[in-house]
């Protein structure tokens, strides 16, 4: 067994967090806690790549059903059902046990998107191969055409199936692509301020990420737009301890401009099963395989 | 002394107290009114001035159609939209250069930045809903098996290749083709929604000043319905500022010319300044907008309100020399004159009061007022004219009049030669000036037959106003600018328990037997599902309750079920969430080919350029999905699939677009189309293209359609303002008529009086119908008032013909004295209130243009057909007019009361109609019955003592 994996957790990884519950937690237990890390000043590229791994590389694979509840601003609801499995590609000059140690490591990922319902969109698949390298590519496979279709979009900014969540909020956005700044450290979090390199391929100025010191889990995100302007808000509402990894399982993100907001509750969170990465595979798509999706 | 006397006595004893009253009682109304608009939140007791610039007003709030309208409105999300086009005919590449799409870019970046706070709320330009190249998606091929979702212009080209790649990718998506990029490449529109749309002349003044800093080749309109309303809103209180006071300063200088006495004719001056403040002034206290109609009561009743001080003035001016005294003068005048300017004042105000029986709130406020301003004049006029004339120095009155008797000579050669001849032209040729009436009012009918009802609120303005002329170019190169909403909307059944637990058992056991191959379980799960199904749908009062608890029970099923039958229970849930989406009919393909059909039939029309909808959305998707073949441009054939098409599309960065469309429950769907006019004549074509379609091919499941859309309400508008009006006019008719009946005790003499207006209002709509001039807003509005007005003509001239027939006997000796003083005063009126109407053909919006030249057309008009008509048709028939003297009293006159009688019970018909919305077949029923009853207490009433007496009397006072 060489690779031993540390932290999991997929979930349709967003940017993870502290809800309610962790936060008191933290700080019942948190002073003697809090001595101890104020010790070691970590770097901010240390708390970069901490923050990354806890958002989107909790273990080396993982699965979770996702309930998707998409609100507009005059509260009309609608719902998503899917299972989302993840798949994360293991470094081969690494051993598992040493890819689990490196905050850094952050390699290529693929993640399958099966969605139960609503019935009508029942069985369609969204597969990402997500590359560091190179652009993710993307699939979608719409089973009332019988219709696998690869999907391209020259940035990453575009809705994940028409919720509040971008694909990339759910795939991750490369720590590579932002400037990163610790603007200011509070009792218990850091408070990361995000600026493009290339402005042209994004919709905001900069975004503000507030970090659980303890857990690295991402409380709450701000985006402002080019007039400084708060426009976008990702909150975790409720994270649990799941095979030891803290993962949000409940999150919000909300449109300030149109008030309307999407949460995702996760269950059925799972890391480490063994997915084989034979699935993530066109053939797949068509004929997904039962045994993870349940 | 009788009333008149008192009153005019007291006014001349109590000048200055009259005079500090008066002036105490402006000021006060002026305080009232334009403290707490200047200072609103310390005087919050009382109302601070309300502008209201918006045409919508026109119904009031809770119309139907509006409430609908908002409600659709906020819906699906829309917004009204300012439009901006830019054009660029110069390039060969049209706009679709670099330099020109990075101006568009830099503009569409700017007007992202249009947003302000309001009362705390953020207001402004919808940014998510803009629609520029750079804020819109292009779908499309993006190489083998591959579609692409990219921003359609994420950055300004750099290079003409560029440039046009961004033009070919634009026009292969229906959604923009024609809407954002014209067909022919020349031109691009972006679209700005706002949150509200009186901030519409906001944007347009801070898109002006950037687009003013740009250089290129590019012309930049902009247009879009809000624009043209809110732009008319802030031109109309400038044209107000400079119309009123260029009316003020005619009358002035005309009367100065009439009379050449400065101090004397400053009164009629205070007289109609002082009605318009306190009219206005009250208006604004009792906190009614200024709306476009109300900012016209100014200008109407400033020549109304001179008028009467004319007739006491050009009277004084007669008499003063034979007494040199003021006060006896004066009480000579006023005792003459306080009859005919009571009527006259009340005939013009009810003129304008029967405005109130339009069903239109603007102009009911507008009639009310002016209606009110008139007869605060005509207090003021006898009371203050009078107090007036006592400040004067009796040696400033000295040459007064003096000077009259040569000026009286020269108009006795001018003006006063011409009506003599005309006096006695009516005499000899009394006939063949009848048979001409009788010619042009054939050919006044025929004319009105030829009516245009129409308006439009881009054509308030003149031809060379920028945003006519961005209306006309946009138009030429798109689909149309003008949105209109046609909106689908599934009918709601009502939710019975029993039928559905019916269906829904017989759809499940039809599953059941399919599911048994795969899933041995599937017969007992459904079998417990119909079980859940009759408990939830038995205790439930909607389909949606139903459903809710029947996922509910299925999901805790589904929860606990043990290994072998999860999936059965899994199957048992789809089949729930199947059947709960089968009401989505907007999913439906059938019902999205009706939607396109219904497109075909707006194109059809010619008057809609372009169209969109759901339909559209889901057929680019499907053609995308499919290779982007143009043969695949088409609704896929199962509601799983259209769904499977909508998810890819919200895949893109505009998910929200798709719920400009349709609601998220799919029952409410709409259909953008764009006009290419603004006319209500062509909306209201399409709306009849629309209702014969739909009633010769009904739609594949139960739909209900309704229109929405500003350029939707209108129509309505139009339509309630059209038969409003004529009620308005028949009301007033009605009322005036009653009152000359009254006023003369009888009803032929009424009869008279009313016909030179009739026929003046009669050529008026004749000649609009005959020049194709479109009967608007305010050539409807203005029936009513000309009736007002032109009566006072019949008024005066038949007042006096009798009171001169009595003393020379004969008409043909009456008519020359008749056409001397009295004609010369009614001439002089035409004049004064013609002349005084004409500074509204200096503004640059048509509505004032139009009102200005028909009130003058209706002035001389009417004042030709009093000085004509009315001589010829008393020589015709002198013999009845004149032996039915005897009658006094207008319950004395069998005939009169009766006739009075049925005029009354048609008044209160047509208010009862109005007003309590009682239908006309119980009106004719009621009326059936009032008028017998009343022409036997007419004949009653004819047949008192009381009658005989006065008829006595009045033969002895005669002899």
């Amino acid at each position: 067994m060489t690779k031993k994996i540390s932290l999991a957790m997929f979930v349709l990884t967003l940017l993870l967090s502290l809800g309610g519950n962790i936060v008191a937690e933290t700080e019942k237990t948190g002073i003697v806690a809090e001595k101890s890390s104020e010790e070691k000043v970590l770097s901010v590229e240390q708390i970069v790549n901490k923050t990354n791994r806890v958002a989107y590389y909790q273990g080396s694979d993982g699965s979770a059903r996702v309930k998707m509840t998409i609100t507009d601003s005059q509260n009309r609801q609608r719902n998503r059902e899917l299972t989302i499995l993840r798949w994360d590609q293991p470094d081969p000059k690494l051993s598992k046990e040493e890819q689990s140690k490196d905050d850094s490591y952050c390699g290529g990922q693929k993640i399958y998107a099966f969605f139960n319902r609503p019935a009508d969109v029942y069985k369609t698949v969204f597969m990402v191969w997500k590359h560091l390298d190179k652009d993710d590519d993307r699939w979608m496979y719409l089973p009332a055409l019988d219709l696998v279709k690869r999907i391209s979009a020259t940035d990453k900014r575009t809705s994940f199936v028409g919720s509040h969540f971008f694909y990339e909020d759910i795939s991750g956005r490369s720590t590579n692509d932002d400037v990163h700044e610790l603007v200011k450290t509070t009792k218990d979090y850091y408070v990361l301020k995000n600026t493009p390199k290339d402005p042209k391929l994004v919709e905001f100025a900069y975004f503000e990420m507030w970090i659980h010191r303890k857990s690295f889990v991402v409380v709450k995100t701000d985006y402002y737009d080019k007039q400084n302007k708060k426009y976008r808000t990702y909150e975790a509402l409720e994270v649990q301890q799941i095979q030891d990894k803290p993962t949000v399982t409940k999150a919000k993100m909300t449109d300030l401009r149109t008030n309307g907001n999407t949460i995702l509750e996760y269950s059925n969170v799972k890391y480490d099963i063994g997915i084989s990465e034979s699935i993530f595979t066109e053939r797949y798509l068509r004929k997904p395989a039962r045994k993870y999706l349940k | 002394m009788n009333i008149k006397q008192h009153i005019t006595d007291f006014s001349i004893r109590q000048y200055k107290t009259v005079t500090v009253v008066l002036v105490a009682i402006t000021i006060a109304v002026m305080l009232l009114a334009a403290v707490p608009s200047i200072w609103p939140k310390a005087f919050t007791a009382f109302n601070p001035i309300i502008v209201d610039t918006d045409p919508e007003n026109m119904l009031p709030a809770d119309e139907p159609v509006r409430i609908f309208h908002n409600q659709m409105k906020k819906e699906l999300s829309l917004y009204d939209m300012v439009v901006v086009g830019i054009v660029n005919d110069k390039h060969p590449d049209g706009v679709f250069n670099p330099e020109t799409l990075a101006n568009i870019y830099e503009l569409t970046e700017f007007s992202k930045t249009l947003h302000w706070t309001e009362d705390g709320q953020e207001v402004g330009v919808v940014e998510v809903d803009l629609i520029a190249p750079s804020t819109v998606d292009n779908i499309e091929q993006g190489g083998l098996g591959t579609v692409k979702f990219e921003w359609l212009m994420p950055q300004p080209p750099e290079t003409k290749e560029e440039a046009l790649a961004i033009r070919q990718k634009a026009q292969r998506i229906p959604f923009l083709n024609g809407t954002l990029v014209s067909e022919d490449g020349k031109a691009i529109c972006i679209y700005l929604p706002l949150t509200h749309k009186h901030l519409s002349y906001r944007v347009y003044s801070e898109l002006q000043k950037k687009i003013a800093t740009f250089s290129g080749d590019e012309e930049y309109h902009i247009t879009g319905l809000p624009v043209a309303e809110d732009t008319f809103g802030v031109e109309m209180f400038i044209q107000m500022a400079i119309s009123a006071p260029t009316a003020m300063v005619v009358i002035f200088v005309l009367m100065l010319l009439f009379f050449r006495k400065l101090v004397v004719i400053i009164s009629p001056m205070i007289v109609a300044m002082v009605s318009v403040i306190l009219t206005m002034g009250v208006l604004i206290i009792a906190g009614f907008p200024v709306h476009i109609m109300s900012s016209m009561i100014p200008i109407f009743i400033m020549p109304i309100a001179v008028l009467d001080s004319i007739h006491i003035i050009s009277e004084f001016f007669e008499l003063y020399q034979q007494t040199k005294d003021r006060r006896k003068t004066m009480l000579k005048v006023m005792d003459e004159l306080f009859v005919p300017m009571l009527y006259t004042s009340l005939t013009s105000a009810a003129g304008f009061a029967s405005l109130a029986l339009t069903p239109i709130p603007p102009v009911q406020v507008f009639g009310l007022f002016v209606a009110m301003g008139i007869m605060i004049a005509w207090v003021l006029t006898i009371i203050f004219i009078p107090a007036y004339i006592m400040f004067v120095k009796p040696q400033t009155l000295e040459k007064f009049g003096a000077v009259h008797i040569p000026n009286q000579q020269e108009h006795s050669t001018a003006m006063g030669r011409i009506l003599h001849s005309i006096g006695v032209g009516t005499y000899r040729r009394a006939k063949p000036i009848l048979a001409v009436t009788a010619i042009v009012i054939i050919v006044a009918v025929y004319g009105m037959s030829q009516i245009n009802i129409n308006d439009n609120p881009v054509k308030w303005f003149n031809k060379s106003h920028p945003i006519r002329v961005a209306d006309k170019v946009l138009n030429e190169h798109f689909g149309g600018t003008y949105m209109a909403y046609l909106a689908l909307t599934a009918e709601d059944k009502e939710f019975v328990s029993e039928d559905f637990i019916k269906d829904f058992n017989k759809q499940a056991n039809a599953r059941a037997k399919k599911l048994e191959a795969d899933f041995p379980q599937a017969a007992t799960v459904f079998g417990e599902l119909q079980k859940i199904t009759v408990e939830s749908a038995k205790t439930s009062q909607s389909r949606k309750e139903a459903f809710e608890k029947i996922s509910h029970s299925v999901a805790d099923k589904f929860n606990q079920a043990t290994d072998d039958i999860i999936d059965a229970w899994n199957e048992a849930s789809l089949f729930v969430d199947q059947q709960k989406q089968r009401n989505q009919i907007f999913k439906d393909p059938a019902v999205l080919k009706y939607q396109a059909k219904l497109q075909q039939a707006l194109l059809e029309t010619q008057i809609v350029g372009k169209s969109n909808s759901l339909a559209d959305i889901v057929s680019t998707v499907h053609r995308e999905l499919f290779e982007g073949k143009d043969e695949q441009y088409r609704i896929p054939d199962s509601s799983s699939a259209v769904a499977q098409c909508m998810i890819t599309y919200q895949s893109s960065h505009r998910a929200g677009d798709l719920w400009h469309f349709v609601t998220p429950d799919y029952r409410k769907s709409s259909i953008w189309a764009q006009l290419t006019s603004g006319d209500n004549k062509d909306m209201t074509k399409v709306v009849q293209a629309i209702d014969d379609y739909i009633a010769k091919n009904p739609p594949p499941v139960p739909l209900k359609y309704e229109w929405f859309g500003l350029n939707y309400i209108n129509i309505v508008w139009q339509q309630k303002m059209v038969s409003g009006m004529l009620q308005a006019f028949i009301g007033s008719f009605l009322v005036v008529f009653l009152m000359m009946t009254i006023l003369f005790r009888s009803a032929l003499w009424g009869l008279l009086s009313m016909i030179p207006l009739t026929i003046t209002i009669g050529i008026i709509y004749g000649v609009v119908g005959l020049v194709g001039k479109d009967y608007d807003m305010p050539v409807a509005v203005l029936s009513s008032m000309a009736l007002g007005l032109a009566v006072d003509f019949s008024i005066h001239f038949l007042v006096r013909s009798r009171q001169m027939y009595s003393s020379f006997g004969t008409w043909e000796k009456t008519a020359p004295a008749i056409f001397a003083e009295p004609a010369r005063a009614i001439t002089r009126n035409v004049i004064v209130i013609a002349v005084g109407f004409l500074p509204l053909l200096l503004a640059p919006l048509t509505p004032y243009n139009t009102v200005g030249t028909l009130l003058a057309s209706i002035l001389l008009v009417s004042g030709a057909a009093t000085l004509l008509i009315l001589p010829s048709l008393i020589r015709v028939l002198e013999k009845r007019l004149f032996a039915a003297k005897k009658v006094l009293g207008t319950g004395c006159n069998c005939v009169t009361c009766s006739i009075s009688s049925v005029t009354l019970v048609a008044l209160i018909a047509i208010t009862l109609h109005q007003y309590a919305a009682v239908g006309w077949d119980k009106l004719t029923w009621v009326s059936v019955v009032a008028i017998p009853v009343m022409a036997i207490s007419c004949g009653l009433l004819s047949r008192r003592e009381k009658c005989k007496i006065l008829n006595e009397k009045e033969v002895t006072k005669n002899d």
